[in-house]
């Protein structure tokens, strides 16, 4: 393929090189670039250069012409310095002086061309490509490129100067690495200190922080912020602690001035010095202005740093703890029952609870922290999970309208009643703390509170939706309690029963995903199940089946589906509501009938993880060669790809049944014979075979890898030729299967030569056997290509190539038409 | 201005305005909560009910078993329901001019006003209003003739009876003002007395006051009425929606610069939002439905049914209600259903535009078409053979104590697959049960109320500037069940001002103009002279005459010659004597320049005094005081005339005179 490509280059580079074509759009240059880049990974320290003298009369050519196009000129820069990141390739390219050509814009035709922040881009990225030798850096500094660098840094374009950032940090941090160095005393010198030739570059480099950090302009202290936070994750030593420290003096009073635009950016350089062995070095202060960061939660922005400080891997326990504090204080404060609590409360706080965006925000902050920490089960120290838990509570009692009179806070909370954004907020959160244990004695308030939301006709529909997974997390913590079954049958059950009758389709789906993830949660305790068939939900389900929605009736598919899993044991309770027979019945319906993918997609699902449940259920065996034959012959092919996964379960069981194990195979390969014969009687073969041929391609690789496994397994054994046979006459994959058995039988040369004979032939192949088939299918050919995405041709390097090409052409051809 | 508070209830106001020369009453809205103090009228006899044991006190001193009656622990009195009337006796009803309705809730007591009170003024609504008005007064009418009682009772209603009784008889107010249902020729008489009116038109009452009905988006014809002279606006809103359901919206831009704004008619339920209450009213019906259970609800026969059904409508299929018959059972409900498909310019513009196509505006036409609603004027006659359960039954009366809506409560009570779903606001739904317990039937209290609530009232309020606004006194106070919800009530600077029954209240601003006309000829004669720039100033001499609350300022009229040819003399009614009057004088009199005066006319001695509004002049030789002051000059000087007509000639040299 790169053969092919490398032919075509020559003319590629004429035409990107000719200004009177227009310039192939810049996705097409990036891919050409992806594959130079490509090309170059695999070449083994081979330097394309050298083959290919037309690259390096493109670059000069671009560079000379009057013309460039900027993308042009972008590209070639990208490209120069890609090939010249091998010492080899950079040699080649300096050697006249072309180097220099491409990279001194003092050098170009056209020097307005760098106002195009395409070019400027391309330029860094040029370098950046190159800077993978010591020669490569001599040659940036030594042309007096760093001045640029460091001037693009504050470029006008944002892809600009954050491209100019990370090419010093780069800078930086190739000072210390190994290239640098020179033979075996590699590592301990990394750890000493810098060659005095590069001290000068790098003090270039840090001086521009430390100016950019003191500066009075926003902009340009946020770039100096930017690049002061890739430095310690990305540099080494001493590079790391010779910044810091130049940096530490600016970087204190910013922190000190607090501005709030500057909180995120400061948090990050923190947050990336926190991650370095500098935290631990009591004279980068590190920890110290983290602390300073957060203040004494006096601050509006104390708030952002203090839910940022709790984020932090590794942050000290004594500020995460204060963090904590700070963060937390809105929560308490709005759903502050005792005045103790309410003198907590500074006058910013105070201020920013009274309007009502910011007591949100502030709010949103508080929970989501908390969310947070519940996640990694964090051990709250001088605050009991116990009241934190209880105010997530309030406040979700607050917003639903719902409150004590003894809030001190009043005035917040009327501004948050039916306020989604907090409701939802805290229903993660409260799902969150399903964690701690502490909570379980606490669980009727909090089932109260859930309840009241799944109750309130109020309730937005995405709120009902974070309510039921809250619902879902606790109960599965507390399904030891025996109060959970009278909580799910006399309160939950009766809501459910409303929801699912709701209005808004949304709320009627996410009730039904509900049950289902209950019954999951819940599975084995047979209380529930026989709560769930004597509460008149089975029959609710039921007619859930027929909702005018698709989405509804595929949630119900799985729901139904998955209550007549579990109640298996329970035979009496299955045959009392009818639930087997009638979901059997209801489902083939949909099936069959349903215009819809999604319950059609629902009812193979549910076919299969019935299928593997470990008890078979036998009342659905009439149903499967059915499923099967409706599945293969579906529109959607998401319902045949599930289909061929309900094959495979039914191979597996169908199969595991006899030990077919290769070592005692001998022994049971009747038992083997019995189990194809029931496949084929199910219908699976015919499934697999029409998937084999169709036209869509995941389900043919399904379909190949399915009939796979099944060669190996019938390859064993010459004995199924005569017994397991199929009819291959008047289908599909019976037409191209007898071609390619013909195609062999001639190809051996034994049989039919002529017209007659192949008719005769013709017939007595109605009926080939199984491994007969599966040989003639050159299954493993049929994988290979099945297994390329069906772009891999137009997706390939030389495609792109002639496309560049053709494009050219047609240009060219207009032009004559033109004329 | 007054206000007479005829109501203390919120939704069911009845106030008395008095405002320049005229007396207007405002809504005349009748309290049919009284009804629920008494037995269910069952349209077939109802064992149960009958076997009911009488009320006889404790110690047995008291026994009236035949007025009252015992169910499961509460007492009922056995006789024909009574309504709580406006109070009659704040203010002589005879001296009403005139009764603006703003919606057909607001007028059922009509006919207690307007008959038998010697009231001969007029009753001004919308078209909308009077026809579903008349139709909900004669259902009314209808539900109350149709099971007569034998006797009434009023025992109880005295006081040291009444006193003895459980709650919450005991504790019902003004018993010996409730009365029994109108008569249907009261109806007719009443509404005789009704002259309709259109949005926007502009009614004048005795040439002293301008009324306006405007769209109040509550129901069909709703209205809310402006009141105003020329220089004073009082508005009146009252059961006023700013949702969009059927009807017209709300005009809010007239509102603006009132001096006084009456607010009565919020929602009854303000924490509940009726998009959520419409979808708990859908999910509770097709929840029963599919449980093979029979739905109940009880409702009035116009408003709110109009959007159950249309939300139904689109609800049915996808809650697989298809084949459920749905029926509406009312005397008027066939007059209810047509009634509303033809009020077309009564309608939001949406269900207006449905008219050209032409489709009828709501859709239960095609519910009745498709045979999916049918309704029916009582259960007996076609209902009863074409009924076929599990079915959905919309009737009424939401008190549960007359009407159809009482023989199904019998019907379906015991059975736990029905349920009852309240979409009324107007009654508690505890109370409304309490005598049909104990009951199986599913209950489910959804109130839709569109009315405005208290976050909406806030932001018009806001938008619209009242100088003043009077409203019942609930609104000042959060609601007693939810004290600390303060977001539940108004607040507004100046605070409203609070009535409630029987309170009159001086409304807090004062006329301080009137509009005069000039007749052309006396304008003519006018000759103004500026006093300053754009301001002229010109006397007249007219007579001014009023009549009808107009005022015009018409010529003096010539003395007639004397025919002197007569000999008898007779008593002539001579026109008033003209006077000349004496110039009026303005302007200002400059000190110095005074002072300069004053010396060439040979005052010398001249010390001058500064006082607060202006100078005092002690002449000192004459002994004369000049007090120049802002708005008067006294020349103070005893005994010498000739002078002070000089220094009154001096003084006069620097005004103007008109």
């Amino acid at each position: 393929m790169d053969s092919d490509c490398l032919s075509l280059l020559p003319a590629v580079c004429l035409v990107l090189a000719d200004p009177k074509q227009s310039p192939p759009d810049d996705t097409s240059l990036e891919k050409l670039l992806d594959w130079f880049k490509e090309m170059h990974s695999q070449s083994n320290e081979q330097v394309l250069l050298q083959h290919q003298p037309c690259l390096k009369e493109f670059i000069s050519s671009v560079c000379t012409s009057k013309t460039t196009d900027p993308a042009i000129l972008s590209f070639t820069l990208k490209l120069t310095g890609l090939l010249a990141c091998t010492k080899q390739g950079f040699h080649l390219l300096e050697v006249g002086g072309l180097l220099v050509c491409v990279f001194e814009r003092e050098a170009w035709f056209v020097c307005d061309l760098w106002e195009d922040a395409s070019v400027r881009s391309g330029w860094l990225q040029g370098l950046l490509n190159m800077l993978k030798h010591r020669q490569a850096l001599d040659f940036i500094c030594g042309n007096g490129l760093l001045k640029v660098i460091l001037q693009l840094q504050n470029d006008g374009s944002l892809f600009v100067a954050c491209l100019a950032n990370q090419l010093l940090v780069h800078i930086l941090n190739f000072l210390t690495s190994s290239n640098m160095t020179n033979g075996s005393d590699a590592v301990e010198s990394r750890e000493s200190s810098l060659s005095p030739d590069w001290v000068s570059v790098s003090s270039e480099i840090m001086n521009g922080v430390v100016e950019a950090l003191s500066s009075d302009d926003h902009p340009r202290v946020l770039q100096g912020l930017r690049l002061l936070s890739s430095v310690p994750s990305q540099c080494g030593e001493p590079i790391r602690s010779t910044l810091w420290k130049d940096v530490l003096v600016p970087l204190e009073v910013l922190i000190n001035r607090g501005s709030e635009s500057l909180t995120q950016p400061l948090m990050t350089v923190l947050q990336a010095a926190v991650m370095t062995p500098l935290l631990g070095q009591s004279e980068y202060k590190v920890k110290e202005l983290l602390e300073a960061m957060l203040g004494s939660g006096n601050k509006n922005e104390s708030f952002q740093c203090a839910a940022l400080t709790i984020k932090l891997e590794k942050c000290p326990e004594v500020l995460k703890r204060k963090a904590i504090d700070i963060v937390l204080l809105p929560l308490q404060c709005v759903s502050a029952q005792s005045q103790d609590t309410a003198e907590k409360m500074n006058l910013a706080l105070k201020e920013q609870l009274s309007k009502k965006a910011s007591c949100i925000s502030h709010l949103m902050q508080s929970l989501s922290s908390l969310e947070e920490l519940a996640y990694t089960k964090y051990q709250f120290e001088g605050i009991s999970i116990h009241s934190v838990t209880s105010s997530v509570v309030l406040l979700l009692r607050i917003c639903s309208g719902h409150y004590p009179s003894s809030l001190i806070q009043n005035n917040a909370s009327t501004r948050l009643i039916g306020c989604c954004k907090v409701q939802r907020c805290g229903l993660d959160t409260l799902g969150a703390l399903s964690v701690y244990e502490e909570n379980l004695n606490i669980r009727k308030d909090i089932f109260g509170v859930l309840l009241d939301y799944l109750k309130s006709p109020d309730s937005h529909a995405t709120v009902l939706k974070k309510t039921y997974q809250a619902t879902v997390s606790w109960i599965a913590v507390c399904s030891p309690f025996p109060d959970l079954l009278q909580f799910i049958s006399h309160d939950l059950f009766p809501v459910l029963k409303k929801r699912m009758c709701d209005l808004r389709w949304e709320v009627r789906d996410s009730t039904l995903e509900f049950v289902t993830q209950l019954t999951v949660a819940l599975n084995g305790n047979s209380g529930f199940i026989e709560a769930l068939h004597t509460s008149g939900m089975v029959s609710i389900l039921l007619s859930s089946l027929a909702d005018s929605e698709g989405y509804v009736r595929a949630s119900a598919v799985a729901v139904v589906g998955e209550a007549v899993d579990s109640s298996l044991h329970h035979t009496v309770l299955v045959c009392k509501s009818n639930l087997l027979e009638e979901a059997l019945k209801q489902m083939m319906t949909i099936l069959s009938q349903d215009t819809e993918g999604f319950p059609r997609r629902a009812v193979v699902k549910a076919f299969t993880s019935w299928l593997k449940g470990s008890h078979l259920v036998t009342a659905v065996h009439p149903f499967l060669s059915s499923v099967l034959s409706l599945g293969c012959n579906d529109f959607d092919w998401e319902v045949k790809m599930h289909t061929l996964e309900l094959a495979e379960v039914l191979m597996e069981k169908t199969l595991t049944c006899c030990p077919y194990a290769v070592q005692n195979f001998g022994s049971s390969e009747k038992e083997l014979m019995q189990a194809l014969s029931k496949l084929k009687e199910f219908g699976l073969f015919d499934l697999l075979f029409n998937s084999l041929f169709d036209c869509d391609r995941p389900v043919c690789e399904k379909a190949c890898a399915l009939l796979l496994k099944l060669r190996t397994l019938t390859s064993e054994s010459a004995d199924f030729d005569s017994t397991l046979v199929l009819n291959v006459n008047g289908n599909r994959w019976g037409d191209e299967v007898q071609s390619r058995y013909l195609n062999t039988q001639q190809a051996k040369g034994s049989v039919c030569t002529s017209d007659e004979r192949m008719d005769s032939g013709l017939h007595c192949i109605k009926d080939i056997s199984l491994p007969m088939i599966l040989h003639i299918l050159d299954l493993d050919d049929m994988q290979r290509t099945l297994r390329l995405s069906s772009d891999h041709v137009v997706n390939s390097p030389r495609s792109l190539m002639e496309d560049i090409l053709s494009a050219a052409q047609q240009s060219e051809d207009n032009i004559v038409d033109c004329y | 201005m007054k206000l007479y508070c005829l109501s203390g209830h919120p939704t069911l106001p009845c106030n008395v305005l008095k405002f320049k020369s005229t007396t207007i009453m405002l809504d005349c809205g009748l309290d049919t909560t009284a009804a629920l103090s008494f037995l269910p009228l069952p349209l077939v006899h109802s064992p149960r009910l009958s076997k009911l044991p009488g009320w006889v006190s404790k110690d047995g001193a008291i026994n009236l078993e035949k007025e009252l009656k015992e169910c499961s622990g509460r007492v009922f009195v056995d006789s024909q329901p009574e309504f709580c009337l406006p109070e009659k006796e704040l203010l002589d009803l005879s001296t009403i001019d005139v009764i603006l309705i703003s919606n057909y809730h607001c007028m059922m007591a009509l006919p207690y006003i307007t008959e038998h009170t010697g009231f001969t003024g007029t009753v001004y609504a919308t078209e909308p209003t009077l026809q579903i008005g008349r139709l909900l007064m004669e259902e009314l009418v209808t539900f109350m003739e149709r099971v007569p009682k034998a006797h009434a009772a009023s025992c109880w209603k005295n006081k040291d009876i009444q006193r003895l009784l459980p709650s919450p008889l005991k504790d019902a107010a003004d018993v010996w003002s409730w009365r029994t249902c109108y008569s249907m020729s009261e109806v007719n008489s009443a509404l005789s007395k009704v002259q309709l009116v259109g949005y926007s038109q502009k009614v004048e009452l005795f040439g002293a006051v301008l009324v306006t009905p405007l769209s109040s988006g509550y129901s069909l014809g709703s209205s809310n009425w402006i009141i105003q002279s020329h220089y004073e606006k009082v508005s009146y809103v009252s059961g006023s929606s700013l949702l969009t359901t059927h009807p017209q919206p709300m005009e809010q831009g007239s509102l603006k610069n009132s001096d006084v704004l009456i607010l009565t008619g919020l929602t009854q339920i303000p924490t509940a939002n009726p998009d959520g209450m419409l979808g708990e009213f859908c999910s509770n019906l097709s929840m029963t439905i599919r449980g093979g259970g029979n739905v109940l609800v009880p409702c009035y026969s116009s408003g709110v049914i109009y959007d159950l059904l249309e939300c139904l409508y689109q609800f049915m299929d996808s809650a697989n209600l298809g084949s459920t018959p749905f029926y509406f059972i009312s005397p008027v409900a066939n007059s209810s259903l047509e009634f509303s498909q033809i009020f077309a310019e009564w309608l939001c513009q949406n269900k207006q535009s449905k008219v050209y196509l032409p489709e009828p505006p709501f859709p239960h036409a095609e519910l009745i078409q498709t045979n999916k609603l049918k309704h029916y004027p009582s259960i007996h006659g076609d209902f009863s053979s074409e009924f076929r359960q599990p079915c959905v039954v919309f009737t009424g009366h939401p008190s549960l104590r007359f009407g159809d809506v009482v023989h199904f409560m019998e019907l379906w009570g015991k059975s736990g697959l029905n349920t009852i779903i309240f979409t009324e606001p107007d009654f508690s739904y505890l109370d409304a049960l309490a005598p049909y317990q104990p009951l199986a039937m599913k209950c489910v209290y959804c109130p839709i109320d569109t009315r405005l609530n208290f976050h909406q009232v806030s932001k018009l309020l806001k938008d619209i500037q009242p100088l003043h606004v009077v409203c019942p006194e609930p609104y000042t106070q959060p609601p007693p069940a939810q004290a600390h919800r303060s977001d539940l009530m108004l607040e507004l600077q100046p605070p409203p001002m609070a009535y409630r029954r029987c309170s009159v209240l001086g409304l807090p601003f004062r006329r301080r103009y009137e509009r005069i006309q000039l007749l052309p000829e006396l304008a003519k004669s006018l000759v103004p002279s500026e006093i300053k720039p754009g301001v002229s100033v010109a006397t007249v001499s007219a007579v001014l005459q009023s009549k009808d609350n107009k005022h015009v300022l018409q010529p003096v009229p010539k003395p007639a010659p004397v025919p002197p040819s007569k000999k008898r003399k007779r008593v002539m009614e001579e026109p008033p004597e003209v006077l000349n009057p004496k110039p009026l004088l303005s302007g200002a009199v400059p000190l110095e320049p005074f002072l300069a005066t004053l010396h060439k006319n040979g005052i010398m001695e001249v010390k001058v005094e500064e006082t607060a509004d202006g100078h005092i002049l002690h002449l000192q030789a004459e002994d004369v005081l000049i007090q120049l002051e802002e708005d008067g000059t006294h020349i103070i000087c005893d005994n010498n005339e000739p002078l002070r007509t000089a220094l009154r000639d001096l003084v006069l040299r620097f005004l103007q005179k008109l």
